[in-house]
C-alpha cells in the first residue's frame, strides 16, 4: 500500500530526512516513531503531498507521489498534530467544506457527518452554531479527526491524534483505528506516547536523524533487545540513558 | 473541479469576511458584525470617493486622473494588505495542502476573492464620480460603461500586480528568504501605491490645463493611475491620440501582468505553499538577532532605563516580534511606510513652493503616529494566548508590560524613523534656522508614545490578531493627525510671531502635566484578568 524507497528531504545543508526506505501492506497498523526532530512530520508530509521531497520516490495506493500527488491525496487521510482549523467557521460549515473538496455530495456529507458526531459525542447543536475558534482542544481534535476521515481514505497518517481527547474519546478512537485495519486500511500512526504505540500497532518504524534505527513488530523488537518495553528500548536507542537519574539529579536543585 | 474551485471561492470570501481567527464568536452574531463592518467601510469609502464633486464641469481625464489615482491608492493598499495574509497563510497548509486541490484552483480561488473584494471597494470609491462623469459635457452614458471598465481593470491590474511581486520574489529569491522578501515587497508597493496616489494629482494641480500624454509629457504614461484614465478620455472625452495611447497601455499592462501572475507563475505558487510549511533550515548568520538586543541594553542609556526587570523582558519580548516574527512585521511596515510618505510630500511639496517651516513641523509632529500605529498594532498577535503567562505572572498591573512595549517602539522605530527624518532635512538642505521646528513634534512624542497604554490596552501581542479588524484606531490616528496639524500650525505662526520659545514652554508644561496624569492612570490599573 505504501512503498517508500530512499526518500530525503534537505533544508539547506542539513537532511530533515535521508535515504528512507519501507515498505507498508494494507491493513496494517504502523506506529512511526522518533525523538523531537527526528523527521517524523517531514515524512509524514512528504507522504501526503504537502512536501516535494528532495530525492527518492514514494508510491501510495499504487500511485506515485511526485507524478501523481492529487490521486494520492484522494486516497489518504492526515490528522496533522497542528490540528489547524478555519476557526471563523462552524463545525459544521467546516466538514461540508472538506466533503466538497473531495467531491463528496452535500447529502452524503452530511449523513457521514451525523455518524461521526454519534461517535465522537459532539453535539450537533454545538457543530452548527459555535465557531471553531471557540471549541475546546479535545472538541477541535474531533473535528479534525473527522476531517481526515470524511472520505473514507485508504491510508490514514495520524500525527499525534490522541492530543487534547479525553479518556472516553481516546479508548474509542484506539478502538477505531484497530477495527478500521481489520477492514484493510493502512494506518500510519506517530506519537510520543509508546505505550499506546506498542498495545495499537503490528509495527513501529523507529527513525532519528531522518534515517531509519529500527523496524519490526514491537513485541519482538523489545524481546530482541533483551528490554520490557517498547519506551525503553526507544530510549535506549535514542540515547535517553539514565533518565531517572538525571531527573533525580535535578529534583534536587529544587529544594530550598 | 467546479465545485471544488466554488467550494474554495466560498471559503476565502467567509474567511475573508469573518477572519481567519475567532474567539468566542458564535454564528448568530458573527456575520452580522462582517455586515455592519463591511457596510462601514464601504460608506466610508464612497464618501471619499465624494471629491469627485470638486471635478463638476472640469474635463473627463482630470476627473478621471484624480479618481484613478485615489482608487489606485487605496486598491493598491488593500490587495497588498490583505495579500499576503490570502496567498501565504502558514496554518492553511496543514487543512489543504493534503487535500487533492490542484495549486491553481487554490491560486484561482484566491485571486477571485480578492478582485471581487477590490472591486466592491472599487464600486463605492467611484459611486460619486459615476454620477459626476454622467453630468460632465462628454460624459453621458458612454462615461458610465467607460469607466466601469476602467476601474474593474485597474481592480485587475492592482490583484495581478500584487501577486506578480510575490511569486516573483518566490521564484528568483526562494523560499529562504520568502518570509523577509515579502515584509519588503509588502512596504515597498504600500509605498509606492502611496506615493503614486498622491503624486499624479499634485502634477496635476503644478500642470494645470498641460497635463496630458504627448511628445512634452511622456512620462505621464510611466503612472498607472493614468493609464485608466486615458481609457475613459479615450471612450468619451478628448478621444486624443495621447488618450488612445495611455488606454492601450493600460490594456496592455493588465492583460501581460494577468498573464504572469495567473498563468505563468502559478506553478511556483504550490512551491511557495509549501514552503510555507518547512521547518528553517539553517540558522540565521549571527544568531536570530538576541545577541545585538543583549549589546544594546546593556549599554546606557537602556541600561539605566530597562533596569526593571519586567519591563526589561517586555521590551525584549517586543524588540524580538518587531524583528523575527512575521505576522507582525507584515502588520506594522506596510501600515507605517505609507504614513511616512505624507511628511516627505508634505515637505517637498512645501518647499517646492518657496516655504519649507510648516512641512518640517508637520512632519516632526506627525511621526508620533510611529509609536501609536505601532503600540496600538502590536497589541494583537496570532500568538495572543501565549500572553496567559502575563496574566500568570505575580504582577500587580500591566503598567511595567505597556511600558516595555513602550520603550521598545521608541528605540526600534521611532529613533530611527525621527533620526531618517532629520537626515532628510539636512540632505534636502533645509536651513539649519528651521530645524527649531522639529522640538514641537519632539516634545509632544510621549504622550502620542503613551496614549495606546491607557486603559492597560498596551500589553503587547495580549489580543487575537482578529479583533485588531474591530478596534477604533482609525479615530484615534485622524486625532493624531488632526493634532499633529495644529501643532505644527501653532508652531510656524508662533516662530513666524517671534513668540516661538514661548509657545514650546507652554507646550512642555502641558505634555509635562498630560503625560503624568496617563502615567498614574495606567500605573493605578490593577491585575490582567482572563476575558
Amino acid at each position: 500500500m505504501i512503498s517508500v524507497q530512499n526518500l530525503s528531504k534537505r533544508y539547506g545543508n542539513q537532511w530533515a530526512v535521508e535515504s528512507l526506505s519501507f515498505e507498508v501492506p494494507a491493513g496494517q497498523i504502523v506506529g512511526f516513531l522518533g525523538p523531537n526532530g527526528a523527521g517524523k512530520s517531514t515524512t509524514l508530509k512528504m507522504l501526503t503531498g504537502m512536501l516535494a521531497p528532495t530525492s527518492g520516490t514514494a508510491t501510495v495506493c499504487g500511485f506515485d507521489l511526485c507524478r501523481e500527488p492529487l490521486e494520492v491525496k484522494r486516497r489518504v487521510g492526515f490528522v496533522p498534530e497542528s490540528g489547524a482549523v478555519f476557526e471563523s467557521l462552524t463545525g459544521l460549515e467546516y466538514l461540508e467544506m472538506i466533503a466538497a473538496l473531495y467531491g463528496i455530495q452535500r447529502e452524503a456529507a452530511f449523513a457521514r457527518i451525523k455518524q461521526f458526531i454519534s461517535f465522537f459525542d459532539l453535539s450537533f447543536a454545538t457543530l452548527t452554531e459555535k465557531l471553531l475558534g471557540a471549541y475546546s482542544k479535545g472538541m477541535r481534535r474531533k473535528v479534525v479527526i473527522t476531517a481526515g476521515l470524511l472520505h473514507n481514505p485508504e491510508v490514514v497518517f495520524f500525527d499525534e491524534p490522541l492530543d487534547g481527547l479525553d479518556a472516553n474519546a481516546a479508548v474509542g478512537f484506539k478502538a477505531l483505528i484497530q477495527t478500521l485495519a481489520r477492514e484493510g486500511k493502512t494506518i500510519i500512526y506517530s506519537s510520543h506516547v509508546l505505550d499506546v504505540v506498542e498495545r495499537v500497532c503490528d509495527r513501529v518504524i523507529i527513525i532519528e536523524k531522518g534515517r531509519l534505527l529500527l523496524d519490526g513488530p514491537p513485541d519482538e523488537l523489545v524481546q530482541a533487545r533483551g528490554v520490557d518495553t517498547l519506551e525503553r528500548l526507544f530510549t535506549e536507542l535514542t540515547g535517553g540513558v539514565e533518565l531517572e537519574q538525571r531527573a533525580a539529579d535535578f529534583a534536587k536543585t529544587f529544594r530550598p | 473541479m467546479t465545485s471544488q474551485s466554488a467550494t474554495l471561492r466560498r471559503l476565502f470570501l467567509m474567511l475573508f469576511l469573518r477572519g481567519r481567527s475567532a474567539r468566542g464568536l458564535r454564528r448568530e452574531s458573527a456575520p452580522k458584525s462582517i455586515g455592519s463592518k463591511l457596510g462601514l467601510i464601504l460608506g466610508l469609502y464612497a464618501l471619499l470617493g465624494a471629491m469627485a464633486l470638486a471635478f463638476k464641469g472640469q474635463t473627463v481625464f482630470a476627473l478621471s486622473v484624480s479618481i484613478h489615482s485615489m482608487t489606485f491608492m487605496f486598491l493598491g493598499m488593500f490587495v497588498t494588505a490583505s495579500g499576503g495574509e490570502v496567498l501565504f497563510n502558514k496554518d492553511e497548509a496543514d487543512i489543504l495542502l493534503h487535500r487533492p486541490v490542484p495549486a491553481r484552483t487554490l491560486l484561482w480561488a484566491k485571486i477571485r476573492v480578492l478582485i471581487e473584494v477590490s472591486l466592491w471597494l472599487a464600486a463605492a470609491l467611484n459611486l460619486v464620480s459615476f454620477f459626476v462623469g454622467f453630468g460632465l459635457p462628454h460624459g453621458g452614458w458612454l462615461y458610465l460603461v467607460a469607466h466601469a471598465l476602467s476601474i474593474t481593470m485597474e481592480a485587475l491590474f492592482c490583484t495581478g500586480s500584487v501577486v506578480l511581486v510575490y511569486q516573483l520574489c518566490l521564484r528568483w529569491f526562494g523560499r529562504e528568504r520568502l518570509d523577509g522578501l515579502m515584509t519588503a515587497a509588502q512596504v515597498l508597493i504600500a509605498v509606492s501605491v502611496a506615493m503614486g496616489g498622491q503624486l499624479l494629482p499634485y502634477l496635476m494641480t503644478r500642470f494645470a490645463g498641460k497635463f496630458s500624454f504627448g511628445q512634452n509629457s511622456w512620462w505621464i504614461g510611466l503612472l498607472p493611475p493614468a493609464w485608466f484614465a486615458g481609457l475613459d478620455d479615450a471612450v468619451t472625452g478628448g478621444r486624443t491620440p495621447g488618450s488612445w495611447m495611455l488606454a492601450g497601455l493600460g490594456v496592455g499592462a493588465t492583460v501581460v501582468v494577468l498573464g504572469v501572475a495567473f498563468g505563468k507563475l502559478a506553478t511556483d505558487y504550490e512551491r511557495g505553499l509549501q514552503a510555507l510549511g518547512e521547518s528553517r533550515s539553517r540558522p540565521r548568520r549571527g544568531g536570530p538577532g538576541r545577541r545585538w538586543f543583549d549589546v544594546i541594553i546593556n549599554m546606557p542609556p537602556l541600561r539605566f532605563w530597562l533596569r526593571d526587570s519586567v519591563t526589561r523582558a517586555a521590551f525584549l519580548l517586543t524588540c524580538a516580534y518587531l524583528v523575527r516574527d512575521r505576522n507582525v512585521k507584515l502588520r506594522i511596515y506596510p501600515g507605517l511606510a505609507p504614513m511616512m510618505a505624507l511628511p516627505l510630500m508634505f515637505l517637498v511639496r512645501d518647499r517646492s513652493a518657496g516655504g519649507g517651516d510648516f512641512g518640517v513641523a508637520f512632519g516632526a509632529t506627525y511621526l508620533g503616529l510611529v509609536p501609536l500605529i505601532a503600540l496600538t498594532t502590536l497589541q494583537y498577535s496570532e500568538q495572543w494566548q501565549a500572553s496567559d503567562i502575563f496574566r500568570a505572572a505575580p504582577l500587580l498591573g500591566p503598567a511595567q508590560l505597556c511600558d516595555g512595549a513602550r520603550r521598545a517602539v521608541l528605540c526600534v522605530l521611532t529613533a530611527p524613523a525621527f533620526a531618517a527624518f532629520v537626515t532628510l532635512l539636512l540632505l534636502l538642505q533645509i536651513e539649519s534656522s528651521k530645524l527649531v521646528l522639529l522640538l514641537p513634534g519632539l516634545v509632544v512624542l510621549p504622550v502620542y508614545a503613551l496614549y495606546p497604554s491607557l486603559g492597560g490596552k498596551g500589553v503587547p501581542l495580549s489580543m487575537p490578531s482578529e479583533e485588531a479588524r474591530a478596534a477604533g484606531r482609525g479615530l484615534s490616528m485622524i486625532g493624531v493627525m488632526l493634532a499633529a496639524l495644529a501643532l505644527a500650525g501653532l508652531g510656524v505662526w508662533s516662530k513666524s510671531g517671534g513668540w516661538f520659545w514661548w509657545f514650546l514652554l507652554g507646550e512642555a508644561s502641558v505634555v509635562i502635566g498630560l503625560y503624568g496624569w496617563m502615567r498614574a492612570s495606567v500605573k493605578k490599573l490593577r491585575c490582567l484578568s482572563l476575558e
